[in-house]
């Protein structure tokens, strides 16, 4: 009797447990204590960021190392690619600089919904997310520097995602290619056709819906934020790039997959847009 | 016994740390390796099932404040795995080196599913996608690598090893 005593105290310890985890899963489920969660989320990061930050300058070559020694084929590609790809693109800034002025003039004129004069926090990747089954990145500035949740994120000329936690030195981006994000797009011009982009996991293409079988589109066309009323992105934001498009017969809609304005993989800088949608 | 929590809580900072510093950017195909879940595993193999209930819990909770995913999740699948590999662990008569790693990484993948579809019955359907077997894979394997260390560090943290009353196998000994 005293070792089947004995033997149950393990089970009255799991049961417990598994009952305080299971209230909190279900806390959060409900959205109940998420005040509570957020601010321990908060300071638990604010606490740990200086540690963080001086282990990751110490710590980052080790990574890296490991992180070139599984990588190195795919690495001296990019290398390659991305100086080819810099050649090109010192041509095309000259030839765009015409082209900004003028759209710049265009623009006041019609008084569209834009980037330029918006305000921007300069933020740095400093890691990736910490769990396999979300796709986020962490940056090194929160609402001490003006970041807040829901604020859009840019790099490189393109849409990377949203903030969607920030402590005061630390904020956490959902990136587009994240299975829960969806991105409502526009193509075909300023009064154009309307669809939503949803991400499909880390290194995957979006997945394009609700484009009608009766509509035009072909792979190379750039499909840009469509910045509607209480969209979560301003207008005009690059978001990718049309690799494929597939029409089934008695298909509902186009199969089209989507490549990120921006590689995701390779992003250091990216700016945090200081907007909020209207409603 | 505080100098042993004491320990246990240093460890577990520790090991946050270097998950969210160094092995966040260990990827294969944009899965890495789990710590915090190994963290749990090897309390069960050191303490048996209680510590690795509890240990087990202290990490996932700990895990849970910098991840994205609902929260209390990693805490529960964590419980039950540290608990579980702590009632395997307890019935062996004579355990041998070798089954530190292999036991890590069975308790790995049996982690990582479990997670994925705990998850899953609380509105995150999208953790039971294709990219789950690779993601199972990684964690496992990396996990089998680590296993010696992290079970030596935390036998460190619990020098008294598990309660004597500790499972079924007390009674094979």
């Amino acid at each position: 009797m005293a070792v089947s005593r004995r033997s149950a105290r393990p089970r009255y310890t799991l049961l417990l447990l598994i009952l305080a985890s299971a209230t909190v899963l279900t806390l959060n489920y409900r959205g109940h204590a998420q005040g509570i969660i957020s601010g321990a989320k908060s300071g638990a990061r604010d606490v740990l960021a200086p540690v963080q930050s001086a282990l990751g300058a110490v710590l980052r070559p080790v990574g890296n190392f490991f992180e070139g020694a599984l990588h190195y084929g795919s690495l001296q590609q990019e290398n390659a690619r991305l100086e080819a790809q810099n050649q090109a693109l010192r041509s095309q800034a000259q030839g765009a600089q015409a082209a900004e002025r003028e759209n710049q003039s265009l623009r006041k004129v019609l008084n569209l919904p834009y980037l330029s004069g918006m305000a921007t926090v300069a933020a740095e990747v400093i890691s990736t997310s910490p769990s396999n089954f979300t796709d986020t990145v962490v940056l090194d500035k929160g609402r001490g520097a003006g970041v807040d949740v829901g604020m859009p994120v840019v790099s490189g000329g393109g849409l990377i995602g949203r903030v969607i936690e920030a402590s005061r030195d630390r904020s956490t981006v959902l990136l587009i290619t994240d299975p829960t994000s969806n991105v409502g797009v526009r193509f075909g011009g300023t009064q154009g056709n309307l669809a939503v982009a949803a991400g499909q996991g880390a290194n995957q293409p979006l997945r394009v819906d609700f484009v009608d079988p009766h509509t035009k589109v072909s792979k190379g066309v750039v499909m840009t934020t469509s910045g509607l009323q209480d969209a979560r992105f301003p207008a005009d934001i690059p978001v990718g790039t049309v690799r494929a498009a597939h029409l089934r017969s008695s298909a509902l809609q186009w199969d089209i997959t989507l490549a990120p304005s921006v590689d995701l993989a390779q992003m250091q800088f990216v700016d945090v847009l200081e907007w909020a949608p209207s409603s | 016994m505080f100098g042993s929590r004491l320990r246990l809580f240093l460890v577990i900072v520790a090991l946050l740390v270097v998950q969210t510093t160094i092995l966040v950017g260990v990827r294969v195909h944009g899965a890495h390796p789990d710590a915090m879940l190994l963290l749990g595993i090897s309390a069960g193999m050191v303490g048996g099932s209680k510590r690795g209930a509890a240990v087990g819990f202290a990490a996932g909770i700990a895990a849970d404040l910098f991840l994205d995913t609902p929260f209390g999740l990693s805490a529960l699948t964590y419980t039950i795995v540290g608990f579980a590999v702590g009632s395997v662990q307890s019935s062996l008569i004579r355990p041998s080196w070798w089954l530190t790693p292999l036991t890590a990484g069975l308790a790995s993948a049996v982690g990582v599913v479990l997670y994925a579809v705990v998850g899953a019955t609380v509105g995150q359907s999208q953790m039971l996608h294709d990219n789950l077997a690779f993601i199972t894979i990684v964690v496992s394997v990396a996990n089998m690598v680590l296993a010696i260390p992290v079970t030596r560090l935390v036998a460190w943290a619990m020098p008294e090893g598990p309660p004597a009353y500790a499972g079924a196998g007390t009674a094979l000994r």
